[in-house]
């Protein structure tokens, strides 16, 4: 083995991990070339200075601003958990008035039919016409139901695979581009600014974090973020600005501090940014 | 700390947070924090700065939870996102790290057991400090992720997003380069 071949393996004769019994030509070569001895030496005492090197132990502020923020994200966690089940009760709510409500008034129809015909004389000729009747009535009802349903599920439908699902396909897809021109950057700034849908906005600025260290991103964050309503979206801007360590940001988020109006969490995240600034 | 939440592994407790535990990431932290903050002090030179970087890092793990990935490396995971965190920093302040922190290094010199070394020991940690500093960014961070963090150079491959032999040679490079800084400072301080 030469020299080269040799030094190759030094990282290899370095590191920790290797077993003493590897590289036996290198290490044969090793004991008998006094250059390779010599940079072999160099290193090895490079790396024990380096390993010397004392491990500084962080203040105790990382611990407290740590369990300060881990807290504050359960609370985030069950603000959107409560807010998820509201909306799916108030979904089942909706279905209830849509489908259950006809259902209901036919069989309330039906059950009033049969008590009429326990309860009424048989063989009248008028109460046949009037039973004649009730099943028209009954299957005029069945149409309507059969009807009903078709619109609802349509309705549901739309709701699933509506425009805002088509959004959140597009800012995923612009999050995906591995170099995105001014163009995907627009939209991107877009779609935080005015889509109506709080996962869009919130896609959105997931997907300019990257991109962090564009001013025009930053500006059009710090811009939107007055705007934004929701407080999902206002903590995550609030994020983006701090991590971005915008200055610029401070007037905006002291007035969020000071803002009572403001979600609490929300105002507690504007002042940690203030002080990340 | 229960017995239950010690015998489970990094990736195990990154799962129980990904899927909504979140109280399993404080015990993620007090596992990682030491090392992550010690990583970062030598990639940066700067305590408050490592201190920031290191808080964001476990930030964007809350943030970031639902990437994580089944079949992930929980700590290769974590050095990703320290080493983007640590990018935005540098683009952000656009600075060189500081190579001494004098109250870093008196601190240090505090821990020594015998007084009479205590020049010597801070001297040599200045100067490799130094060296640290004068090296390239990104020959600074493969060679503190191949030394000090445990990782296999396939997670530091996957880490630096090059392939493993790529990884292998520019650790040995920087280790070449830190030495060159470190022997030319050595004869300055001689001199």
């Amino acid at each position: 083995m030469n020299c080269s071949s040799a030094r190759d393996t030094f990282p290899a004769l370095l590191d920790r991990r290797t077993a003493a019994t590897a590289h036996t030509e290198a290490r044969a070569h090793l004991a008998s070339c006094p250059d390779c001895q010599r940079e072999f030496a160099a290193l090895s005492q490079t790396l024990s200075a380096l390993d010397a090197m004392p491990a500084p132990a962080p203040s105790p502020r990382l611990r407290k601003n740590f369990y300060a923020m881990l807290e504050e994200e359960k609370h985030s966690a069950a603000s959107a958990v409560t807010s998820s089940a509201r909306r799916q009760r108030s979904h089942r709510l909706s279905l209830f008035a849509w489908i259950l409500s006809p259902i209901a008034g036919c069989a309330l129809i039906a059950l009033g039919f049969m008590l009429g015909t326990r309860n009424a004389a048989p063989g009248a000729s008028d109460t046949q016409r009037e039973l004649a009747s009730m099943r028209e009535q009954i299957a005029r009802q069945n149409d309507q139901l059969g009807k009903m349903t078709q619109l609802v599920g349509y309705q549901l439908l739309q709701q699933q695979q509506g425009p805002a699902n088509d959004r959140l396909r597009e800012v995923l897809a612009s999050a995906n581009t591995e170099k995105p021109d001014d163009k995907v950057l627009d939209n991107l700034i877009s779609a935080l600014a005015y889509d109506p849908s709080t996962n869009v906005r919130l896609r959105a600025l997931e997907a300019l974090y990257p991109h962090a260290d564009r001013a025009v991103v930053r500006s059009s964050v710090l811009a939107s973020l007055p705007r934004e309503q929701n407080p999902l979206v206002q903590l995550e801007m609030i994020d983006f600005v701090a991590a971005a360590r915008d200055r610029e940001a401070a007037p905006v988020l002291t007035k969020m501090a000071q803002n009572e109006s403001i979600d609490r969490s929300v105002r507690a995240a504007a002042r940690r940014a203030l002080a990340q600034l | 700390m229960d017995t239950a939440t010690e015998q489970r592994s990094d990736h195990v407790l990154m799962l129980a947070v990904r899927d909504g535990e979140l109280d399993a990431l404080g015990e993620l932290f007090e596992r990682h924090h030491g090392p992550l903050f010690g990583f970062l002090v030598k990639l940066t030179g700067q305590r408050s700065a490592a201190e920031d970087i290191a808080q964001t890092v476990f930030q964007r793990m809350l943030k970031y939870r639902h990437t994580y990935r089944d079949d992930g490396s929980f700590s290769a995971w974590m050095y990703h996102l320290a080493r983007r965190c640590a990018a935005d920093h540098f683009r952000k302040t656009n600075a060189a790290p500081h190579a001494t922190d004098p109250a870093d290094l008196q601190e240090h010199a505090d821990e020594r057991p015998h007084a009479g070394d205590h020049a010597t020991a801070r001297d040599d940690h200045a100067l490799l400090h130094t060296a640290l500093a004068r090296l390239d960014r990104d020959d600074r961070e493969v060679l503190l992720l191949s030394r000090f963090q445990e990782l296999s150079f396939a997670e530091i491959a996957g880490i630096l997003e090059c392939s493993v032999g790529a990884a292998k040679v520019r650790a040995h490079r920087a280790l070449g380069e830190l030495r060159n800084i470190y022997v030319r400072l050595q004869q300055q301080r001689s001199a």
